[in-house]
């Protein structure tokens, strides 16, 4: 025994020195995230930890602060034509790529003209979501300072929608093959990638301003525990995705805490009001907006948040992201009485078993935080009031995913859908039309397009208001969803450094600095 | 010799399209994967696109064997995730592989061996007693659990140990940069510690065990007391004459074990941020990126085959009664 305490102790004196050095030194910041980037090509980037480090690398024209305002980035001026159809832009001057090359109008028409051509099969976010939604018809260059954008339609969205694409180079990239421009991004941005060990780590250095630190490291530790280890360690400054037990640990570390936001992800249980769904148990039911109204009593949503979440959250009152919202609404409290009452009036009482009506509700397994259970809890509280709710949970890959995009779920489904902090058009666009891609509900009340239409007309957000009003109250009392919660985000932060999380599940570390700074 | 290695090369190229078929099939009944491709707003028209682009429109047949004519000149098509060929992907990540699944196969016979040989020299003495058990928790921990706890204890705890990453040791010497390998060696050795456990302990316990049980077999043997007979020293007895003869179920086992510790190292590699190809499959698997996937299978079963190869012919070297 004395020959193994020996032996541990003498380990220990060797191995110390080594474990040490893995403390970040003061001008570095180590991020651990939970997958690697797949491609820097600025229009393959498509998913969020992809993104969240291509935000270091590449400039946009505008871009989001953490209070949601847009805000200009290499943009000087902003000309907008008298019909919404045309953004001429005044660009910064002075501006160059990493390589040296000069960034200039033509370089942002590029940028934007470049995830257009079909013949090069980009998958990304630029050219499967953020230009269509803009409806951008072309991008010019007037001069080396002036980029016009022209658009298909009017939209409150443009700039938005604008500080998503990535600004980058013509000449260095129209050199590059699709593997180069792959794994050699030019950066128009702050940082430049200095390393990719792939599967391991990325790392990132300063080229220019805004950054605190010189070197940026993105080390991926996909296991949650392992990353909250390495995080009470002291060798990883932040962590994303910290699972609900281990908030525990962290707080208590003496090294570490955790920081919670509530994200901008809007959690919901789907009501499938499509034909195809009529046909199943409880379909036709959940047709008769008096009992979808009944339902959002029969959920106690603050428990749930509390007791499977790990924290204190307030119940949505609309698909709108807060401070966007319908200010009147108030979110709708548990009762199950007054849900009781409500199936009651709307003619579904109990009946000699105690049931209203059978109804199956599906869930995704591992998708978001906690789904599998807050779909179970979900099912018991609805049951409670009489629903007969059967509980189904699906893989998310390849059986949920498909069926959701198919149209295919069952009458009820659970589900979160991401939103923005900018804009409420933006998040209220999910129902753009009966038809829509994101109406997964099928949702097709004419109230709600016909206002629709006239939001999207207004030349600005707050002329747009009164009508976005009318038609949260409509989604509050007869919309497709049962209003859950917005997503709780928990990053872990080590006390070394001074950085607060975004709503938006963007990780921003331009402002990121060392405690000791203050 | 070479009648046999031809024969068994050609059967090998049967088993490789039967596994490429099997892994396609299999794939492609979890449904389309093109909606992992495209955006949540994505519309009808864009996911058709995407569809087409990444080549999911067509018929199955045609997909496959589009595929395997793609494959007859070693390629499996571009990653869908990476955005590179899915070749390239895979022999990237086999080395970190390769490093984990040597060191965890040379403790489990560097440790295996002295301990089974300990036990059975002290069979029913509290030794053998302790090692038994030791033996049997290695074949009942999970090794994600193990991987875990060690994490907490030697990481977090003594902090002795890296608590995950990977320092490359292989790549650089394929690469050429044989200074950069050897300077990386402590580091790389340092950093595999826990991983590397965590993987072999199942097969340490195992081979423990089995070389207890052949050694006692063994000793009962004529010639193993016709040995002690004669006066050789027990030392010379038990290596010279026991071990040599207990050695060959445990030679064909420690052959095998590089496939199955490779197939045993997607959750340890998971738990240790190791960048290694069974990280990658899994990681391929929720992504359904097909050509990834087919990659690493096609190169796991080549592995695996070859080394079945060499384990035969290293057993028909060590036991003259084995005939080729």
């Amino acid at each position: 025994m004395e020959a193994i305490k020996r032996l541990t102790i003498a380990s220990a004196l060797v191995l110390a020195p080594l474990a040490a050095q893995a403390a970040p030194p003061d001008d570095t910041i180590v991020l651990g995230i939970s997958s690697d980037a797949s491609s820097f090509d600025p229009d393959q980037i498509a998913s969020r930890d992809n993104a969240n480090i291509a935000k270091h690398i590449f400039a946009t024209l505008f871009t989001v602060n953490f209070e949601g305002e847009i805000k200009p980035y290499l943009v000087d001026k902003t000309e907008v034509s008298e019909d919404g159809l045309a953004y001429t832009f005044t660009i910064k001057p002075g501006l160059t790529c990493e390589d040296g090359e000069p960034l200039t109008a033509e370089d942002v028409a590029y940028s934007f003209n470049r995830p257009l051509d079909k013949s090069k099969n980009f998958t990304g976010n630029s050219a499967g979501f953020v230009l269509p939604t803009l409806g951008l018809k072309s991008a010019e260059a007037l001069d080396d300072l002036h980029v016009k954008i022209n658009l298909t339609a009017k939209t409150t969205l443009a700039l938005g929608m604008l500080s998503q694409i990535y600004v980058h180079c013509k000449d260095s990239y129209e050199k590059m093959t699709a593997d180069e421009a792959a794994i050699h991004p030019i950066a128009s941005g702050s940082y430049r990638l200095a390393k990719w060990d792939r599967g391991s780590q990325l790392v990132l250095e300063k080229i220019k301003d805004p950054g605190n630190f010189k070197t940026i490291i993105w080390r991926v530790i996909p296991e949650a525990s392992t990353r909250t280890a390495e995080l009470i360690a002291g060798n990883v400054d932040i962590i994303t995705n910290v699972a609900p037990d281990q908030i525990g640990a962290i707080d208590s570390s003496g090294t570490a805490s955790v920081a919670k936001v509530s994200g901008t992800r809007r959690m919901q249980v789907g009501f499938n009001l499509s034909d195809a769904a009529k046909d199943m148990p409880g379909g036709k039911e959940i047709q008769d907006p008096k009992v979808r109204f009944a339902m959002q009593y029969a959920v106690d949503v603050p428990g749930i948040c509390k007791q499977l979440l790990g924290t204190e959250c307030t119940r949505a009152s609309s698909l709108v992201n807060p401070p966007n919202d319908n200010p009147d609404l108030t979110p709708i409290p548990y009762d199950p009485d007054m849900a009781e009452k409500l199936l009651d009036e709307a003619g579904y009482p109990r009946g000699a078993d105690g049931v209203r009506f059978h109804i199956k509700l599906q869930g995704p397994r591992g998708r978001y935080l906690e789904d599998a259970n807050v779909v179970q809890a979900i099912g018991q509280y609805l049951s409670d009031v009489g629903i007969q709710t059967d509980v189904e949970l699906l893989e998310w890959a390849s059986v949920y995913s498909p069926l959701l995009r198919e149209k295919k779920m069952a009458p009820l489904f659970f589900l979160g859908q991401g939103g923005v902090t900018w804009n409420p058009l933006y998040d209220m666009s999910l129902f753009s039309t009966p038809d829509a891609t994101t109406n997964y509900q099928s949702w097709n009340d004419p109230r709600w397009f016909a206002d629709w239409k006239l939001a999207l007309n207004a030349n600005t957000v707050e002329e747009a208001r009164p009508v976005i009003n009318r038609m949260l109250k409509l989604f509050y009392e007869e919309g497709p969803w049962l209003q859950l919660y917005f997503q709780p985000d928990f990053y872990g932060v080590s006390k070394r450094v001074d950085w607060q999380p975004r709503r938006d599940e963007e990780i921003d570390l331009f402002e990121a600095k060392l405690a000791s700074q203050q | 010799m070479w009648t046999f290695i031809i024969r068994r090369l050609m059967q090998s190229v049967i088993v490789i399209v039967g596994v490429t078929l099997i892994t396609f099939t299999a794939l492609q009944m979890s449904g389309d994967p093109t909606y992992l491709y495209v955006s949540e707003r994505a519309t009808a028209q864009e996911i058709q696109r995407t569809r087409e682009a990444l080549g999911f429109d067509k018929p199955l047949p045609e997909q496959y064997l589009s595929f395997l004519g793609k494959l007859a000149h070693g390629d499996f098509g571009n990653s869908l995730s990476y955005k590179r060929p899915a070749l390239e992907a895979v022999l990237e990540a086999l080395p970190a592989t390769i490093e984990l699944t040597l060191f965890a196969m040379i403790l489990a016979v560097v440790v295996a061996i002295p301990l089974g040989v300990l036990a059975s020299l002290n069979r029913g003495s509290a030794v053998d007693g302790s090692i038994m058990t030791v033996g049997m928790l290695g074949q009942s921990i999970p090794s994600f659990w193990l991987g875990i706890m060690m994490i907490m204890f030697f990481g977090l705890q003594l902090r002795i140990l890296p608590i995950s990453g990977h320092v490359p040791f292989i790549m650089p010497l394929l690469q050429g940069d044989f200074a950069q390998a050897f300077t990386n060696l402590p580091m790389t050795i340092y950093y595999l510690i826990m991983p590397g456990f965590a993987v072999g302990f199942y097969s340490i316990s195992r081979n423990a065990r089995l070389v207890r049980s052949s050694m006692l077999e063994v000793l009962e043997q004529d010639y193993v007391r016709t040995a002690r007979a004669k006066g050789i020293s027990e030392w010379a007895v038990v290596i010279r004459h026991a071990l040599r003869n207990a050695w060959l179920p445990v030679v064909t086992l420690i052959g095998l074990e590089f496939g199955f510790l490779i197939g045993g190292v997607v959750v340890v590699e998971m738990v240790f941020s190791w960048p290694g190809i069974g990280r990658l499959v899994f990681n391929a698997i929720n992504q359904r990126d097909i050509p990834v996937v087919q990659a690493s299978v096609v190169v796991l079963a080549v592995v695996f085959i070859v080394l079945n190869l060499i384990v035969d012919l290293v057993y028909a070297r060590i036991d003259p009664r084995v005939k080729l």
